[in-house]
């Protein structure tokens, strides 16, 4: 089977530092990585691959550095890269970066051979919209399920488990489809120096701009995207309440917890339900 | 002059004017058993942006048995009610669901429509706004409407909410936004309103998907970033055994055990029921920190909870400075009493809970007056 992996190159948001004085964030100097939700998904391609046979081709819509991210994805095994970059993609919203993804899949299909399966991961750390896999479904037709925790062939059918908030499912998806992996569903396996010694020779990236895609630069970029960030407010500190109680004796703590619990609006129907259903 | 030039648009896109579109809906999920929780809450920042765009609030029910849901819809709030009810439906799939929603917005162009970010909800929103070339903006925590233009500002928290974006759509409609659980109430019901329900028949979409099974999970497997009422514990719980005790309390709660980076290296509590910055970022409406400090690594993680209890024998702890409400004593004798007074309330009913309260206003007014 002919697997593509989505993957985002982002800034490391665990690096990223609040500046309480000016009450932005602090990017600068902030090192790119891959989305870490995104390895899971190339994991799981790579074993349905190594189970299966095919190739895994790793796809990202970004500015040249991201290069460095499909490297990471090709040194855990994937055979081919393909990075989809042009001015005209900067400042895409969801629609407009699945829309260019989704041709980005059209291309491989016209060029290198028909793909049975997307996988994506299922949020990214840097704005964790979830959108991607469901926007690429939309603009490919293709059937599709988010959280999916593993997956393997049966009757020619994708059968995923994913897990809900109160229920575990299993589905047979038929192929091609697109699927988003869980977070932490699968431990990613580690770069090889042997996959890195063959990305070196064989440069299995291959570079498509909008040129190569021909799409209207109408729909892609800042121009094809309908939504527009107007403002962003900082929140440095979480208002709380602060009210600390210096108990008689054990029962009293416990009583006066519950006491404040049930007057407090916010959380007085919560325990209700907890108590008597 | 049209607001929209269709020259500039992308030709993917049907050029339409934002003035075709009208009504503020909200898609629902709802099973034989009634509408989701979380469904309900939607209706009141649905009510809050119709009254504020002078429109009607359109409930969107779809599933098989469930049009006598309709009801519930428009006692909390909904002017009218559509039902696409269809054994065809019986199951949900994303992109079939999505499509009767799809097919839905085409016939009727709502302005706005709001989607409650379960996880089903997150699945199923950017289909719908992408098959209609609209823009979608997720998790929103509040909405405010510019008047003059018609724009739903969607506001979200990305960042582990520090930080707040502002976003609109003005030149495309409709307006989609899927809400957080939790944070609008469900509006009160008044049984004596009256709304219209409009039946409707749509080509139910075939897939090629098929649910194989599904199993209920049970209290304690719940994720902790899916849970309503987590109790924590951290390095002040000194051993493995005290989780036992959390675990009881959150059994008691309905809740689910969650720990500190702390616990979770001492080897207390497994790695995937971690909070704070190298773990989770968890969303309950209740979080009991249990012998927990408060360093900011953890607290980042639990930014998003509504209200933190927190017990501790450090009254220096600078957990008592991040938390809602605060008791300062041994947690071993206090989460016992918790329990203990849990189970005598549970016992005597909704009632107790009066007297409880009296007991505590009392003692608070005499100590303003003391």
């Amino acid at each position: 089977m002919r697997i593509v992996v989505g993957i985002k190159w982002v800034p490391n948001t665990q690096a990223v530092r609040f500046d309480p004085k000016t009450g932005t964030l602090i990017r600068t100097g902030v090192p790119a990585i891959v989305n870490p939700h995104d390895l899971p998904a190339a994991e799981l391609a790579l074993r349905l691959r190594d189970e299966y046979g095919g190739e895994v081709i790793v796809l990202t819509m970004a500015p040249p550095p991201a290069v460095q991210g499909l490297e990471h994805i090709l040194g855990m095994g994937a055979d081919k890269a393909v990075l989809l970059t042009d001015r005209a993609f900067a400042g895409a919203d969801t629609l407009a970066t699945s829309y260019v993804i989704a041709e980005g899949i059209r291309k491989i299909e016209r060029e290198i051979g028909k793909v049975d399966l997307a996988v994506f991961g299922q949020e990214t750390i840097d704005s964790s919209t979830a959108h991607i896999g469901a926007q690429v479904a939309s603009w490919l037709g293709w059937p599709y399920i988010y959280y999916v925790k593993n997956a393997k062939m049966v009757n020619g059918a994708l059968r995923v488990e994913r897990q809900l908030e109160n229920a575990v499912e299993t589905f047979d998806v038929g192929l091609p489809a697109v699927v988003s992996v869980a977070m932490k569903a699968l431990k990613a396996r580690p770069v090889r120096l042997s996959h890195k010694l063959r990305v070196k020779l064989e440069k299995p990236i291959i570079v498509w701009s909008n040129k190569d895609l021909g799409l209207d630069p109408r729909c892609v970029g800042l121009k094809g995207s309908p939504t527009i960030v107007s403002k962003v407010t900082y929140l440095p500190e979480v208002p709380r309440r602060k009210i600390v109680y210096k108990p008689k004796d054990p029962r009293d703590a416990a009583r006066w917890i519950l006491a404040q619990l049930f007057q407090d609006e916010k959380t007085r129907e919560a325990l209700h339900k907890a108590l008597w259903g | 002059m049209p607001k929209v030039d269709c020259g500039k648009l992308c030709p993917e896109w049907p050029c339409e004017q934002p003035d075709e579109f009208k009504n503020v809906w909200v898609i629902t999920e709802a099973s034989e058993e009634g509408v989701s929780e979380a469904s309900l809450q939607m209706l009141t920042p649905a009510l809050e942006i119709a009254g504020k765009l002078g429109s009607k609030v359109v409930g969107v029910l779809i599933g098989y048995n469930v049009e006598r849901h309709a009801e519930t819809l428009i006692r909390h709030g909904a002017d009218e009610v559509i039902v696409v009810d269809s054994e065809d439906l019986k199951e949900y799939y994303p992109e079939v669901y999505g499509q009767v929603v799809v097919d839905l917005a085409r016939k009727y162009k709502p302005e706005v429509i709001l989607i409650a970010a379960t996880m089903r909800g997150r699945e199923m929103g950017p289909y719908i706004a992408n098959t209609l070339r609209a823009g979608i903006t997720a998790d929103c925590t509040d909405f405010d409407v510019d008047e003059k233009t018609r724009d739903v500002l969607l506001i979200r928290p990305p960042f582990a909410a520090i930080m707040l974006a502002y976003i609109k759509t003005p030149f495309r409609r409709p307006q989609i936004g899927t809400a957080r659980p939790n944070v609008f109430p469900v509006p009160p019901a008044d049984d004596t309103r009256k709304g219209e329900i409009i039946r409707e028949t749509v080509q139910v979409r075939k897939t090629r998907t098929r649910l194989v099974s599904r199993t209920i999970l049970k209290r304690e497997e719940i994720p902790i970033e899916k849970a309503e009422i987590i109790v924590s514990g951290g390095k002040g719980l000194g051993g493995p055994e005290g989780f036992k005790l959390l675990e009881e309390l959150a059994s008691i709660l309905g809740g689910v055990v969650a720990g500190s980076r702390k616990a979770v290296d001492a080897g207390w509590i497994s790695h995937e029921r971690q909070v704070g910055q190298t773990g989770k970022s968890v969303k309950p409406i209740l979080y009991i920190a249990v012998g927990i400090s408060g360093a900011a690594q953890h607290m980042i993680g639990v930014r998003e909870a509504t209200r933190i209890v927190a017990i501790n024998i450090d009254p220096e702890a600078p957990i008592f400075n991040q938390a809602d409400y605060g008791v300062i004593g041994d947690y071993k004798e206090i989460v016992e009493s918790l329990i203990e007074e849990l189970k005598k309330l549970k016992e005597a009913g909704p009632e107790a809970v009066d007297e409880l309260i009296k007991e505590y206003t009392i003692q608070e007014a005499a100590v303003q007056q003391g």
